[in-house]
């Protein structure tokens, strides 16, 4: 049954990504290069079972904005995800009018970490979050910790530092980057997600404080000699999947806001990780994470895909 | 976050040590105020950990002083670097090389 399709502009660009699909038998390919309407005729047929539509941004958002309200329109429930080589990423904006979620940037070269895409097309269709220990090598040790207290964040950064100890010069970024993500992942989770009913924050950043007795913050990382990877989890579920894209374009756009744009914390995470995750399942949990390279070339201003889950069937612990 | 600040060769100089974040406020708040000079030096050698509440307080502090005198800062790591690329602190403060002379004196 084919339940995935991917939209391309034309031959050439679907001759682009053929080494990303190849073996995907539930994958539909179109190509756009005579308008929509064709497209979309082949489409309303299957619509029921279609669950995941793959876009190239040869084709969003130009010269096709309306394309995503118009798959909706088959089918509300639809998962869109983007795809794009490095060199020609989209705008963020068009994506978070579009709802968009799930952005995949690869590099330039085919046949590069292309073998990512099926595992994030078999992540959509099965709703299920990411999980830390997927792009660590078998049998890496994962830690982790559960926080009583504020004061336990400086602890838990050393924690994660020593892990992280070697020396040179890559070895020695990857542990500054490290404590800078567990410390933002740390206060998002601290001091952003418990909210009151009428969605108030509780806490004000850097407020010593108790964890409520009810409240479930764990800290999770693992470092496999490469890639570190790394997730905040917590039980609020108050972050709306929806802000956080906004957060990314707010701080993308406005570059020099000199009071708080809001998210700037989850921007920095999203700009020093190589994949970036957010897992939402509202009411009861928030899951913030992702991966790092020790020789990532990914530079902090060179364009990020992000994956943005709500309402997930699971969310690996 | 401790904060030193001399006066060198008519220029205002700063020496920020250690994690600055939400607790560095009342530092970083005191600092526009101690400018005198058409040059504010910044050194960040001895700093830690910025996070994004850091990045805040600091370009608040930082567009405080572009009024009033030109903002240089030093000694940053490769992650310091980063964090103020992408946020904006090199629109307001131009980096340099030259190592600042250690403290002549503190606040």
């Amino acid at each position: 049954m084919q339940n995935v399709t991917v939209l391309y502009s034309d031959e050439t660009d679907r001759k682009g990504w053929n080494e990303a699909f190849r073996g995907m038998s539930h994958v539909m390919t179109v190509t756009a290069e005579n308008g929509l309407t064709g497209v979309l005729e082949g489409l309303r047929a299957m619509r029921e079972n279609l669950r995941v539509a793959v876009i190239s941004s040869r084709l969003y958002p130009y010269p096709h904005p309306g394309l995503v309200g118009l798959l909706r329109e088959l089918n509300p429930d639809l998962e869109v995800l983007l795809i794009s080589r490095e060199a020609c990423a989209p705008p963020l904006k068009p994506l978070l009018e579009d709802r968009i979620r799930h952005l995949c940037i690869l590099p330039g070269q085919e046949g590069v970490h292309e073998d990512r895409l099926p595992a994030v097309i078999d992540m959509l269709l099965k709703q299920r979050g990411w999980d830390i220990s997927c792009c660590l090598k078998e049998g890496t040790v994962l830690h982790s910790y559960r926080l009583s207290s504020s004061d336990d964040k400086e602890d838990l950064i050393a924690k994660l530092e020593e892990l992280l100890s070697g020396e040179g010069e890559e070895m020695e970024l990857l542990r500054q980057k490290g404590a800078l993500l567990a410390d933002e992942l740390l206060e998002n989770a601290m001091y952003d997600a418990p909210r009151s009913g009428c969605g108030d924050r509780l806490f004000s950043k850097g407020e010593r404080r108790s964890m409520l007795p009810r409240e479930d913050i764990v800290f999770s990382f693992g470092f496999d000699g490469e890639t570190l990877s790394l997730a905040l989890t917590d039980n609020w579920g108050s972050l709306d999947p929806d802000e956080v894209l906004e957060y990314l374009t707010r701080n993308e756009e406005d570059v020099l806001d000199c009071g708080d744009p809001g998210g700037r914390g989850l921007f920095i995470v999203w700009r020093f990780l190589d994949r970036f995750h957010v897992a939402v399942t509202p009411g009861h949990l928030t899951r913030v994470g992702g991966q790092l390279h020790l020789r990532s070339t990914l530079t902090p201003e060179a364009p990020r895909g992000f994956h943005i889950m709500n309402g997930c069937e699971e969310v690996a612990a | 976050m401790n904060l030193a600040n001399y006066v060198s060769n008519g220029e205002d100089c700063f020496i920020l040590e250690g994690i600055i974040d939400a607790h560095a406020e009342d530092a970083l708040k005191e600092i526009p105020k101690k400018v005198k000079h058409p040059v504010a030096r910044f050194d960040f050698s001895l700093a830690g950990r910025i996070n994004s509440m850091g990045i805040a307080l600091i370009l608040r502090c930082f567009k405080e002083i572009s009024d009033k005198a030109e903002i240089r800062i030093e000694g940053l790591n490769q992650t310091h670097s980063m964090l103020f690329k992408m946020t904006g602190v090199f629109l307001l403060a131009a980096p340099v090389k030259a190592p600042v002379g250690r403290k002549e004196g503190t606040a």
